[in-house]
């Protein structure tokens, strides 16, 4: 395909606030004022996301390395990409185009 | 960022890694539960705000039984003067008292009233933010 890359990153300027709550996870997006309730996989996602934009093949891969996701690589990879699409939409990631 | 999920160094065993696995979900299943702003401070302010028997959209209209706006002169209707009441009032009317000012049949069909609010209605929302706050 000849579309752009899309990266993600975390963007510092929203200054989230996390905080785990037994099963779920809270995060204060400061910018927003709003509050989003979590479920895995998106704190492990975030926890794997720095400030260096990176492809949704690459984020996958380091999820690989600490967890489990199956023997479909691709089908997991897919999922990932919805949630950081997801999570650009809400503001919690930055999304860039390579 | 730090990483509360990642696997000690005595998962790793004789060479292979034991990883727990990732509950991913399904592609169009959302993980995310987002609590917008006016919600949560309509929740936190129950006993502030107020609901106005009828609102603006039913001024000068009076109130039946079961709540519905009607003509002034409609047999069994109740007066209504734009009348606000707070929202712990409702709440404790909800509950069987009789909201300030009403006899108990008015106060039922304000009450009904109240309940039918629908959204973008004056009301609505601290209607239901008294379904929120319990």
């Amino acid at each position: 395909m000849a579309a752009p890359q899309v990266t993600y990153a975390i963007d510092k300027d929203a200054a989230l606030m996390i905080e785990p709550l037994d099963l779920m996870t809270a995060i204060y997006h400061r910018r927003s004022g709003i509050t989003h309730i979590v479920a895995e996989p998106i704190p492990q996602i975030l926890a794997v996301i720095g400030a260096t934009p990176e492809t949704a093949d690459v984020i996958a891969e380091r999820l690989a390395a600490v967890f489990d996701l199956g023997k479909d690589v691709d089908a997991a990879t897919e999922i990932i990409s919805a949630r950081l699409e997801e999570m650009a939409s809400l503001g919690l990631l930055g999304r860039h185009y390579a | 960022m730090d990483d509360p999920e990642k696997p000690s160094e005595t998962e790793c065993n004789g060479g292979t890694t034991r990883r727990r696995a990732l509950m991913l979900g399904a592609v169009t299943a959302s993980a995310i539960v987002s609590v917008r702003p006016a919600l949560a401070q309509s929740a936190a302010s129950v006993l502030n705000c107020d609901i106005a028997v009828p609102g603006p959209h039913g001024r000068g209209m009076h109130i039946d039984a079961y709540g519905k706006l009607v003509p002034r002169n409609t047999p069994g209707s109740f007066t209504t003067s734009g009348q606000k009441f707070t929202g712990e009032q409702v709440k404790a009317a909800m509950q069987g008292r009789n909201l300030p000012g009403t006899s108990y049949d008015q106060s039922q069909a304000y009450v009904n009233y109240i309940r039918r609010l629908q959204t973008g209605q004056s009301g609505f929302t601290c209607f239901a933010s008294l379904q929120v706050a319990r």
